[in-house]
């Protein structure tokens, strides 16, 4: 098949699933997940298949869109090796969410909606991936915040999950102002619209505000330091949608914003860019660990380790932790739902012993959480590894020598956290004894949850990228997907390992406390502005009521006094005085001279002769 | 090809108004109403498939001498009967008989009277055409005078229980703003000459004999040099020879070379902020909009659509048609006060409709935040602003049209618009909720929708123009951030949470088939615009190259 051709079909499916799940939701009601997953299944065996077509070339694609006077934009699309990477990635945990969602979703009844949302979020995630045009690449970026806020706010009877969407929109929103700024600084700087166009070797690198604001759109997306708070609340919606939207593909996005302008910006936007990281990957490793609620234990560790991919600065280090975050992830989010499924709650406290309840499940979390710790035998620690070799090479030849080290020592602390909070999850999860205080009777599990969990903890090991598990330069996996790998001096294994002791060591302290409630990331930000703008709306509101409309009122009652006035001045002056007088003034004159028509002849003739008389004496006084 | 399809196209609505004025079949009214507009419409579609892309200039035609005066010394007045289309009148006129149909298909509430009703309606329709098509500013003013008389009685009669304020202050307000309008089309229409018919009356040319450039050349600099004796001079209306600054004659203080001078404003100054002003009335701008809610208020719900969809696009034609062409360095001088004005009005909108418990006034102010964006897009006086800008008219118009109408449906049901008073209809009216959230969305300006384009390349014009500072987009963004806040909120309130209605008893059935057929193609409209915009930019991109090319 024409390879065109294909590629336009997977751009395309995802959104006729997403139209045919949604029209069919009502018809076949019963076998719409079956439907919905075959559909799944078929994406991602073509996505698989796309891309061994391709084999390892990259690919260029454009249809004319937009005519602006002499520039015309093409709707472009471009296959490179990072996009494929996170093709696929979208495209599996899309399908294992799918399947695990048929047992966790079947109980609800707006099931086809559901499956809708999930289609559409593959297909504008996809198009974000493979766009090359900047346009195209903000569009499908609002596209899959959009679908974000329909999947948090699926259960729409729930005042928090509700409240949980808007906020997540709305601070994407806010960041996505600064992106679209960033974005058309972009082109007009490279003179393109087209990512692969853009050339830092022919002009200079862009000028730094430009990388900062694009950055400040991601830092939304990946719900970075200071704008983290939203994805915390966004776990009230469905786990599975969770598991892809929230932890293995849409913040990811942001990360893959960064691994896409990483050559058109010099170290500065680099450094701000993995600073931000480091913040977050400590603060959100913190607060993970003052958190009773599982989902919400995973949502703080998922922005920890994006903070992990943004120390990466966008190289591939990022790219290599972006794959193998996605897939750990998800596989955890997915565990944490086939557990949410099996004890009907998500709180830590009445959980524990859950082992042997529960053994593949179990299995599962604990490769799912040592891929997190970075622990060998999981792809997790090469990516630490790479990270914190890029780290270390830079450092070598920059100006900026300290503030590498300073990265360094962030990134050790964020990994004493990350093996503190994944052991202590699965340690109250799994180990000690039940807190169940009312059991319930216990769901069975299910075997299509199983299955997607089991092969994402299969994905995770290490096997599968290399077999040598302590060193991944010699992978073909990478060497197919155009990644660098980077070589960490002897004495960080040393701090590695020391590390893990510590978190586990933490672990163990602290094994028998538990926090009453989920301490949030201080929201100086969010209620902030919002109660700000509400109280602005309410001060403009005030200026509109009180000053122009009433302006405008006054100006036109002031309009119907003076009209009162003229009218008064009409009445009595105008017609009573002036025409009114004159009228009367001409009636008593009339009346006056009327008595001078007597009709008698001898009168009148004593007037001719009176007036004669006059006349003559007139000029007779006037000679002399 | 249809001989003189423009006047046909102000004709059939007249004739319906006449013809259901006289109200023959009282039965079946609607039906004829909706049957003249889609005639409308149809004849429309046809001009669609004959008009040329690549023209640059007015297709279609029509001229016929109507009002000729010699004034003696003054000179002669002519103002004639002269319609044409082109990239930028024609996607509004496929707007106008569109939402009129729209409106007239979802005119079922009203109940009374409804002869008149159905006839002033035709006769809005037949006026509104009728400014889009006119080439004469002489006749536009006629036409745009006009349209406040239906507009008056539909809010007047069928309006809310304000509806005497309403249309009173609405009638007011735009009579102002015509007003201004009316000064200085005498002004230029004095100032200015008519190059074809004085070279017709010096006998430079004779009747038949075409113009050519040189010819307007030499009449333009025998005009210059004051060659041309006062009562052979012709004065028109005519709005192309008014866009010609050659076409002045140099005594006038329309000349850019006089020195006239009014605290501190020269007179072609003068005469652009007035023009301004007086459209900007209609748009309407921040701080002259406090007619608009109130109107909205109390109009009823497809005099609301057709208010939004196509009245409020009239002030902007106007800039695009008369006051740019007519005073372009004007205008260009003080783009950064149009792009100021442009953001007051768009952050101005959306902070009021953040206020907003009313669900038709927080579209109301919804609307000036969004028509404000145009502004925005005509201040970069760049391809992208403008294009933008035009984009943004019809993306609005659809959308509106949509806002209100989902306003209306909740209102016929119960009689009540309070946000508060509804929440979870989602549960009840799913098909409702659909297209509800599918015209939140857009209006919002999400991609893959037609507000998306509009806002998008208005803020993409006036932040690449090199006359504007980056502030005013920046601004206009923060009212985007803004819209997506108060509606968003709105969509949350009344769709989304536990059902609740203020009145148990209120039975809130979900779409009827008449309601679902015009959202829904509307939303399929704008969903098209959104994906394929070029469908649009296509129409308008001779225009805004011409008039681009012209003025800079």
């Amino acid at each position: 098949m024409e390879i065109n051709f294909q590629f336009i079909g997977l751009l395309l499916l995802p959104w006729i699933s997403a139209l045919l799940v949604g029209l069919f939701a009502h018809k076949a009601k019963k076998h719409i997940a079956s439907i919905s997953i075959s559909l799944s299944f078929i994406f991602a065996a073509l996505t698989c298949y796309f891309i061994y077509d391709l084999s390892g070339q990259n690919l260029k694609i454009g249809y004319p869109w937009i005519n602006m006077g002499r520039v015309s934009y093409f709707a472009s699309f471009w296959v490179n090796s990072s996009a494929k990477l996170i093709a696929i990635l979208v495209s599996i945990v899309g399908l294992f969410v799918q399947i695990f969602s048929k047992s966790y979703m079947e109980k609800d009844a707006n099931i086809g909606r559901y499956y809708a949302y999930l289609h559409g979020f593959v297909g504008a995630m996809i198009c974000l991936i493979f766009s090359d045009q900047i346009y195209v690449f903000y569009g499908s970026w609002e596209l899959v915040g959009a679908f974000s806020y329909l999947l948090i706010s699926f259960w729409h009877q729930k005042p928090e999950a509700i409240k949980a969407a808007k906020k997540a929109f709305l601070i994407n929103r806010f960041a996505d102002i600064a992106l679209i700024f960033g974005l058309v600084g972009l082109s007009s700087h490279f003179q393109t619209t087209y990512f692969s166009a853009m050339d830092p070797m022919a002009l200079d690198i862009a000028p730094t505000w430009i990388g900062i604001a694009l950055l400040i759109g991601a830092m939304g997306k990946s719900a970075q330091f200071p704008f983290m708070s939203w994805l915390p609340d966004a776990m009230e919606g469905p786990t599975p949608a969770s598991a892809l939207i929230h932890a293995a593909t849409m913040v990811a996005a942001g990360v893959f914003l960064g691994i896409r302008m990483f050559p058109f910006f010099g170290e500065s936007v680099h450094l701000f860019m993995a600073g931000i990281g480091a913040i977050s990957l400590i603060s959100a490793g913190i607060l993970a660990i003052f958190q009773n609620d599982i989902k919400k234990i995973l949502a703080y560790s998922t922005i920890s380790q994006l903070g992990l991919m943004w120390m990466g600065m966008g190289s591939d280090a990022s790219m290599f932790h972006l794959w193998v975050h996605g897939i750990f992830k998800a596989g955890l989010f997915l565990s944490a739902g086939s557990i949410i499924h099996f004890v009907h709650h998500q709180n830590l406290n009445h959980m524990g012993g859950l082992r042997k309840q529960i053994p593949i499940t179990c299995l599962a979390f604990l490769i799912f959480s040592a891929g997190m710790m970075g622990i060998p035998l999981t792809s997790g620690f090469y990516t630490k590894e790479n990270i914190a070799g890029f780290l270390w090479a830079s450092a070598e030849n920059s100006p900026f020598s300290t503030y590498y080290f300073v990265l360094l020592g962030a990134l050790s602390i964020g990994m004493v956290l990350t093996s503190f909070y994944a052991s202590r999850l699965f340690y109250l999860i799994f180990l000690g004894d039940s807190r169940e205080q009312n059991p319930r009777e216990t769901a069975r599990n299910h075997g299509l949850q199983i299955i997607p969990i089991a092969l994402l903890a299969i994905l995770s090991l290490s096997i599968l990228v290399n077999l040598n598990p302590l060193h991944a330069e010699e992978s073909e996996f990478l060497r197919y997907f155009d990644l660098q790998s980077f070589h960490v001096p002897d004495v960080w294994y040393w701090i590695t390992v020391s590390t893990w002791i510590l978190g586990i060591f933490l672990t163990y302290l602290t094994r028998h406390w538990i926090p009453k409630t989920n301490v949030q990331f201080l929201s100086i930000f969010w209620p902030s502005l919002f109660k700000l703008i509400f109280l602005k709306s309410a001060m403009v509101r005030w200026i509109e009521v009180q000053v122009y409309d009433r302006f405008v009122n006054k100006l036109a009652r002031a309009q119907v006094i003076i009209a009162h006035l003229i009218a008064w001045i009409d009445h009595w002056i105008v017609d009573g005085i002036l025409v009114g007088g004159i009228s009367k003034l001409s009636q008593w004159m009339g009346a006056g001279l009327g008595r001078w028509q007597s009709g008698k002849v001898q009168s009148y003739w004593i007037l001719v002769f009176v007036t004669f008389g006059l006349f003559l004496l007139f000029t007779i006084l006037q000679r002399g | 090809m249809i001989e003189s399809i423009l006047s046909l196209l102000i004709l059939i609505p007249l004739l319906g108004s006449i013809f259901i004025g006289f109200g023959v079949i009282k039965k079946y009214i609607r039906s004829i109403a909706i049957l003249f507009s889609g005639i409308q419409i149809s004849l429309l579609i046809y001009l669609f498939t004959k008009f040329d892309l690549n023209a640059t200039s007015f297709q279609f035609q029509e001229s016929k001498n109507w009002i000729h005066l010699s004034l003696g010394s003054l000179g002669q007045f002519s103002a004639k009967y002269s319609l044409g289309v082109d990239g930028l009148s024609l996607p509004l006129l496929a707007l106008t008989s569109l939402i009129t149909f729209v409106a007239l298909w979802n005119s079922t509430e009203i109940k009374e009277k409804f002869n008149a009703y159905y006839g002033l309606v035709l006769l809005l329709n037949a006026s509104l055409i009728g400014c889009f098509l006119a080439k004469d500013m002489f006749l536009f003013y006629v036409f745009f005078e006009f349209m406040l008389l239906p507009m008056y009685f539909l809010i007047g009669i069928w309006g809310g229980p304000n509806r005497n304020y309403a249309s009173l202050k609405f009638f007011i307000y735009t009579l102002v703003g015509s007003l201004f309008i009316l000064i200085i089309m005498l002004g230029i229409s004095i100032a200015y000459i008519d190059p074809y018919e004085t070279a017709l009356l010096t006998g430079a040319i004779q009747e038949g004999q075409s113009f050519t450039i040189e010819e307007l050349f030499a009449i333009q600099k025998s005009l210059a040099l004051q060659e041309i004796p006062m009562r052979q001079i012709v004065h028109s209306f005519d709005i192309q020879a008014m866009s010609d600054v050659n076409n002045c004659m140099p005594t006038s203080i329309f000349s850019p070379n006089s020195g006239w001078l009014l605290s501190g404003l020269s007179g072609r100054e003068w005469g652009f902020w007035l023009l301004f002003v007086g459209f900007a009335i209609k748009l309407p701008l921040v701080p002259l909009h406090t007619w608009l809610p109130d109107a909205h208020v109390e109009a009823p719900t497809p005099i609301s659509v057709l208010l939004a969809g196509i009245l409020l696009k009239i002030g902007a034609y106007g800039w695009l048609r008369m006051a740019i062409p007519f005073f372009p360095k004007e205008a260009m001088g003080h783009a950064q006060i149009l792009a100021g004005l442009g953001a007051l009005s768009i952050i101005y909108g959306a902070y009021n409709a953040l206020a907003m418990k009313d669900i038709k006034k927080l579209v109301a102010y919804s609307s000036i935040s969004h028509m404000g964006f145009v502004l925005l897009g005509i201040a970069a006086f760049n391809v992208e602003g403008w294009q933008g800008a035009i984009f943004q008219l019809v993306s609005h118009g659809i959308l509106s049209a949509m806002l209100f109408l989902m306003a209306g449906v909740l209102y016929s049901r119960t009689g009540n618009r309070d946000i508060d008073s509804y929440s979870g209809l989602a549960s009840k009216m799913p098909v409702f909720t659909l297209i509800s959230g599918v015209a939140i969305f857009a209006s919002l300006g999400l991609p893959g929708f037609s507000g998306f384009i509009g806002e998008f390349f208005s803020l993409m014009g006036s932040f690449t123009s090199p006359l504007l500072m980056p502030i005013y987009p920046i601004l206009g963004a923060l009212g985007i951030l803004l819209g997506a806040g108060y509606l968003l909120w709105t969509f949350q309130k009344v769709f989304l949470g536990k059902h609740y209605t203020l009145n148990a008893t209120w039975a809130m059935n979900d779409l009827s088939l008449t309601e679902t057929l015009s959202l829904y193609s509307l939303g399929v409209i704008t969903i098209a615009l959104g994906i394929f915009p070029n469908m649009l930019f296509s129409i308008s991109e001779n225009f805004v190259l011409k008039l681009l090319t012209n003025i800079l």
